[in-house]
């Protein structure tokens, strides 16, 4: 069934069917019209389960872990500061391997205020432990949420949907969607470790530093698991819809001279510019990072590691360095010929000529990279 | 009235000599039971709880970041309600520096939602484990590794915030009086909505005293009134007991944090006793 949704309403119907029993989160722009029709889902007894409104993100998270760690199946959304000031929870979360689904609405950060897209705080989070997933389209959103749930549950890893503030949270699309019957077969109840009074135990208890270590480790390791996992949960869900999502994404062919990498809603833009580089008969493709933790190295490096030129545009910055995506492509796949740019900070308009002409220009190497 | 003789709490944990927050823990778990799970925040029983493979507690614990100890004790109790298990005691346990200070938020934030969980607060008056620092529930004139001078400021009137909060069941408590302490527990135990317990746990290293006079020191806090022992009952102010009104210097000269007060700071402690007196005296007779 296909209904007109923008990409926040997307993640509601999403969780509405994924028998989600305990949501905790606190209001904050562009994503609380997710949280105000999760209440309303609840309030008219289309969701059976319970509602936290806590006083802050960081609560929010913590109820979550609390949530999770007692066997449910858990959800929060929040965006910008509210990610950030959840920071340290985050790494609870994952620390405690625990399942726990969140869609984050990509904000800038203050000062200045500013409450348009920018993935800087979600991208600033990379090293949390989190798996993350960047969606480009409400399509994916509603997909992306679903998968999530199952992957996160599969790999004991928290897991993080991004999407871009107001280009794809409010903005309305056509969206195929499922029952949550058709969701059932993929989001089966799987048993974990979870705080029972007939087995008592501490977890998370004080680590000296050889457990410490192995703890961490360990954690590394299994993160590097949810590749596979991913894949399953992938082919089940094209089962299921025939949408197949893979952790990068290639437009049009994989064989081409250049490449542009993207992730978001940038990804949609330079897929336009892609088109009409090709039209001028410019022999460049499109890289779309769907996941973006765990950092998919072996994948990218067999789209990557054989181009002329790879341009990196990045809707986010860290500052005295440049674009994140743009440091992770070269650094993560050590290689040298890598330009990057830096565009559409705070909602700033980024147009598909704009991507065209800054191709261009790195192309020509009249520019190594810069600001777009 | 008997003390339940079920030994909940295992012997050997990691508690210094004397420590009053291990025999609170113990006395808690007689009134709670098994089916209990705590969630404990940075403090000192995240040592006394014992490295991984430990647990000293003897019922589930699950460790939490510092200022978190109410909202995962909301989600605890959410997913209980969600799995019909809600006869569980999601207890949180957390020192006054996690409870005073950095946790007051998500405190204040449970006990506004009037979630159906028990707070216990055990407060040494310092944050003891990080090395003696001052918190707000340091006393007046009490000398800390950060208030060498002795603290100029009040300690944090904690039950009052939380009265403020109109939940249903408030209650301080103290180790020197065994039956009213886990009375309180069981209470507690039974009443739905935000509980809240406030327990005075005399710390030797700390507060600096021998460490066999943690008893002594417990009620002395209670006898000269430093530490009132009451309950909020829906509102109601109900005194537990009357104290004797030992004078305060039988308190103070115990221990070492008070070694340099002035006659004049006593003085001014016996007017502050009496003024917290004045104040809720007012309120038991309401």
């Amino acid at each position: 069934m296909k209904k007109v949704l923008g990409g926040n309403d997307a993640v509601s119907q999403a969780v509405s069917v994924c028998d989600v029993e305990v949501i905790s989160a606190y209001p904050i722009t562009p994503q609380t019209s997710i949280i105000e029709k999760i209440a309303d889902l609840i309030y008219t007894k289309q969701m059976n389960a319970q509602f936290i409104k806590v006083e802050s993100e960081h609560s929010a998270m913590a109820a979550c872990i609390g949530a999770s760690i007692a066997g449910s199946r858990t959800f929060t959304a929040t965006s910008s500061q509210g990610l950030l000031l959840m920071h340290e929870v985050l790494h609870w979360a994952s620390g405690a391997r625990l399942p726990i689904v969140l869609a984050n609405a990509n904000r800038a950060i203050a000062p200045g205020w500013n409450i348009w897209a920018e993935a800087t705080d979600s991208l600033s989070q990379r090293d949390t432990g989190w798996i993350q997933l960047y969606a480009a389209n409400s399509q994916e959103v509603f997909d992306f949420i679903i998968m999530s749930f199952a992957v996160a549950e599969r790999s004991l890893f928290p897991a993080m949907v991004c999407l871009d503030g107001f280009l794809l949270t409010h903005t309305k699309e056509a969206v195929e969607i499922l029952g949550n019957d058709d969701a059932k077969p993929l989001l089966a109840k799987i048993n974990r470790d979870t705080l029972d009074p007939k087995n008592p135990k501490a977890y998370g208890a004080l680590a000296f530093p050889k457990d410490y270590y192995a703890i961490k480790k360990q954690q590394h390791l299994d993160m590097l698991k949810v590749f596979d996992i991913f894949d399953n949960v992938a082919l089940e869900f094209k089962n299921i819809t025939n949408r197949y999502h893979k952790a990068v994404d290639v437009y049009p062919t994989h064989i081409s001279d250049y490449s542009i990498v993207a992730l978001g809603t940038l990804s949609q833009t330079a897929r336009l510019a892609v088109d009409n580089l090709r039209k001028e008969g410019v022999d460049v493709n499109l890289v779309k990072i769907n996941m973006f933790r765990p950092f998919p190295k072996k994948q990218l490096q067999e789209l990557l590691s054989n181009k002329k030129l790879i341009v990196v545009f990045d809707r986010d910055i860290s500052h005295g360095k440049g674009g994140i995506v743009k440091d992770e492509i070269a650094g993560g796949l050590d290689l040298c010929n890598v330009v990057g740019f830096v565009g559409g900070l705070g909602g700033d308009t980024i147009t598909e000529s704009d991507i065209v002409s800054c191709f261009l220009d790195a192309k020509n190497s009249q520019i190594k990279g810069l600001f777009l | 009235m008997k003390l339940a003789k079920d030994e909940i709490a295992l012997p050997n944990n990691l508690a210094c000599p004397g420590c009053g927050a291990s025999l609170a823990m113990r006395l808690a778990l007689k009134a709670l039971g098994r089916d209990t799970v705590l969630v404990i925040p940075a403090c000192c029983w995240t040592i006394i709880n014992g490295p991984v493979g430990k647990n000293y507690a003897g019922v589930s614990v699950f460790h939490t970041a510092f200022e978190t100890t109410s909202a995962v004790a909301s989600g605890i109790k959410a997913s209980f309600k969600m799995q019909g298990k809600d006869h569980i005691n999601v207890v949180g346990w957390a020192g006054d520096g996690g409870t005073f200070d950095i946790g007051l938020q998500s405190l204040s934030g449970a006990a506004e939602r009037n979630d159906d969980i028990i707070y216990v607060c055990y407060d040494n008056e310092a944050y003891m484990n990080t090395g003696i620092q001052r918190s707000s529930a340091t006393p007046y004139f009490a000398q800390t590794t950060t208030t060498p001078e002795g603290k100029d400021r009040p300690k944090k009137d904690l039950m009052g915030i939380l009265a403020a909060h109109y939940v249903p069941y408030i209650a301080s408590a103290s180790l020197a009086y065994p039956q009213d302490f886990t009375k309180k527990f069981e209470k507690a135990k039974s009443i739905r909505g935000f509980k809240f317990i406030h327990i005075f746990v005399p710390c030797p290293p700390g507060q600096k005293f021998q460490e066999d006079k943690t008893i002594e020191v417990a009620k002395l806090a209670v006898e000269t009134g430093v530490f009132p022992l009451y309950e909020i009952i829906d509102g109601k102010y109900v005194l537990s007991k009357k104290p004797k009104f030992v004078d305060i210097t039988e308190y103070l000269k115990l221990q070492g944090r008070y070694k340099n007060l002035t006659e004049e700071n006593i003085e001014f402690l016996r007017q502050a006793i009496k003024s917290k007196w004045e104040y809720l005296n007012k309120r038991f007779n309401e």
